[in-house]
């Protein structure tokens, strides 16, 4: 379960990434995996919709020193297996397993969180990414601050950033 | 896929303003390039297509989108490796009194080749000299982007050296910015190298690489020909590693002369006579 | 030419193999920076590593120090491939000895770029631009 509120970013807000540097990164990470032909389409997700796929993946990288914050990267179990199976090169008819699917989820959120890091104040440290199969759940000393919603081969993905309240 | 017919008249419409060639087979670049022009304007492809008849700006659009060239830094190397060891030389020799070398980046496209012959002035003109770099494209989009000196991670990423990225950039959010003592040596010109060339002056060293494959064989050699009177007497012309003036009309092939320097064919105007046969 | 891998994610391990291999390297892979100088003291010296920051056990850039501490290694070139990417990251890894840094994501270009600039390519490959699919 998502237990977050959808976080009303104002001028006292912690500082955040912009929606659009989130974007971007999360574009340039699938044009560099999985080339031009298949690109991220932006999804209009009203606030405070939890994550609706089905299946769900979600890997999660934390950011701290000099900016302290989280990345989170959820996808639907129809875009993670795909995704993973052309990581992998895993032949087409072969299934890619569970733990093929944690270890390049996890991939996905180490590059969008390097990327974000490099983007804040620092100097601050990445930690190694955790992933789950299922929602992600954040702790209630978080809030949401920036997120994005887009979808691949009409299937959604979700990346969003919290921030310590 | 794009429909032939749609196909067929964009690669029409871009061989009629830029002479430049797309052949068959480069379906899938034409779609990749002109979707994103299409969902901006709400249209599917073949609607967009037809749109293009009766709307310049949207042709301008097009003509940018596809005329930009995948670019590296110091792409192939080995030219700018000839470029410091065997034609500066010579050149830093020749033009001792006036100290000052004008460089041409030719369908710069935006701006790596321009950027990376800066660098290279940048480490290897002793003090005192000057330099320009002519930066011509015949987007203007791309000429903006020259002008900013602005490049995303995935541009920084392709063949610059890291040592190069840590000592003339700058990260500027999502992007790198390059230095503002090499953005102020490229002027940026806009100009179409099938169409009736600007005034602008003599060059030492011209880079015309990977560009002349764009374009059918008599407008490369015309434009290998206006190329003549551009170049100092002494100058260097390079072109692309798939390109020659060899196949060319006689009058060329006896006009430019072919200095073998390492891996890499450097033509020299085969003698300053050749001025006349130009008629430009 | 030998390449070895240090990444902790067999995706970008296989990613990276594919582009290297098809440049006829052989290749060799450690998921962290004390594997692959474990693989290094065993006699497995590859001519390249292209090497990760972000690992559990060794990250990356104590592995490059530790390969510039050993002379016997010197002729080991060292390429960063990482999502670090402030530029005072990529100054400190070239201050302790890397020769080349990739930032992720990477196309299969940037490696083969990279590469060529090191010198490890065969000229043909270089202008081939030849990228495996």
């Amino acid at each position: 379960m998502n237990v977050l509120t959808f976080f009303d970013t104002d001028a006292g807000a912690a500082e955040a990434p912009s929606v659009d540097d989130v974007q971007a990164v999360t574009e340039d990470v699938w044009l560099s995996l999985l080339g031009e032909q298949e690109v991220l389409v932006p999804r209009l997700v009203p606030p405070g919709t939890p994550f609706d796929a089905l299946g769900v993946w979600s890997a999660v990288a934390s950011i701290s020193g000099g900016w302290q914050g989280v990345v989170t990267i959820e996808l639907a179990d129809s875009v993670a297996r795909p995704v993973t199976a052309h990581m992998l090169d895993i032949p087409a008819g072969t299934d890619a397993t569970d733990s093929d699917v944690a270890d390049a989820v996890g991939e996905l959120v180490n590059m969008i969180g390097g990327n974000i890091k490099s983007l804040m104040p620092g100097p601050s440290a990445l930690s190694l990414p955790s992933v789950a199969a299922g929602r992600a759940v954040f702790a209630s000393d978080l809030v949401e601050a920036c997120r994005v919603d887009i979808s691949w081969r009409g299937e959604p993905v979700r990346v969003c950033i919290h921030v310590p309240h | 896929m794009t429909a032939p017919s749609a196909f067929a008249s964009v690669s029409a419409l871009v061989r009629r303003e830029t002479s430049m060639v797309y052949d068959e087979g480069k379906e899938y670049l034409v779609e990749a390039r002109l979707n994103p022009l299409a969902q901006a304007k709400g249209l599917d492809l073949e609607q967009y297509v037809a749109r293009l008849a009766f709307d310049a700006d949207e042709r301008r659009k097009v003509i940018d989108a596809l005329t930009i060239n995948e670019t590296s830094w110091f792409r192939d190397h080995s030219p700018y490796q000839a470029f410091t060891d065997s034609m500066l030389p010579p050149l830093l020799e020749s033009r001792s009194m006036t100290r000052r070398l004008r460089i041409w980046s030719a369908a710069c496209s935006s701006g790596q080749e321009a950027y990376s012959i800066a660098m290279l002035l940048d480490q290897h003109l002793p003090a005192g000299w000057e330099y320009e770099i002519v930066a011509t494209d015949i987007s203007t989009q791309m000429l903006d982007r020259v002008r900013a000196g602005r490049y995303s991670q995935v541009e920084v990423n392709r063949g610059l050296p890291a040592t190069s990225l840590v000592r003339y950039f700058t990260r500027v959010g999502r992007e790198w910015e390059i230095a503002e003592r090499l953005r102020e040596r490229i002027t940026v010109r806009h100009m179409n190298l099938a169409a009736p060339y600007p005034a602008l002056g003599a060059f030492d060293v011209i880079w015309l690489r990977n560009v002349l494959i764009y374009f059918d064989a008599t407008t490369k050699a015309d434009i290998l020909r206006r190329m003549l009177p551009m170049l100092a007497g002494d100058g260097f012309l390079l072109l692309g590693s798939s390109e020659t003036t060899l196949d060319m009309p006689p009058d060329l092939t006896a006009s430019w002369r072919r200095d073998q320097i390492g891996r890499v064919p450097a033509y020299r105007r085969a003698s300053a006579m050749t001025l006349s046969r130009t008629g430009a | 030419m030998r390449a070895m891998i240090i990444d902790d994610s067999r995706a970008m391990r296989s990613i990276l193999r594919r582009i290297v291999s098809g440049l006829d390297f052989e290749t060799s892979e450690a998921e962290h920076g004390q594997d692959a100088l474990d693989q290094m003291n065993a006699g497995v010296v590859p001519d390249i590593c292209l090497v990760d920051w972000n690992m559990p056990v060794m990250d990356g850039y104590t592995f490059i120090t530790r390969v510039r501490d050993n002379p016997d290694w010197r002729d080991v070139t060292l390429m960063m491939v990482t999502t670090e990417s402030e530029q005072r990251n990529i100054v400190r890894a070239l201050a302790a000895g890397a020769h080349e840094y990739v930032i992720k994501p990477f196309t299969p270009d940037a490696i083969v770029d990279k590469l060529a600039l090191l010198g490890l390519l065969q000229p043909d490959a270089v202008l081939g631009g030849g990228v495996p699919a």
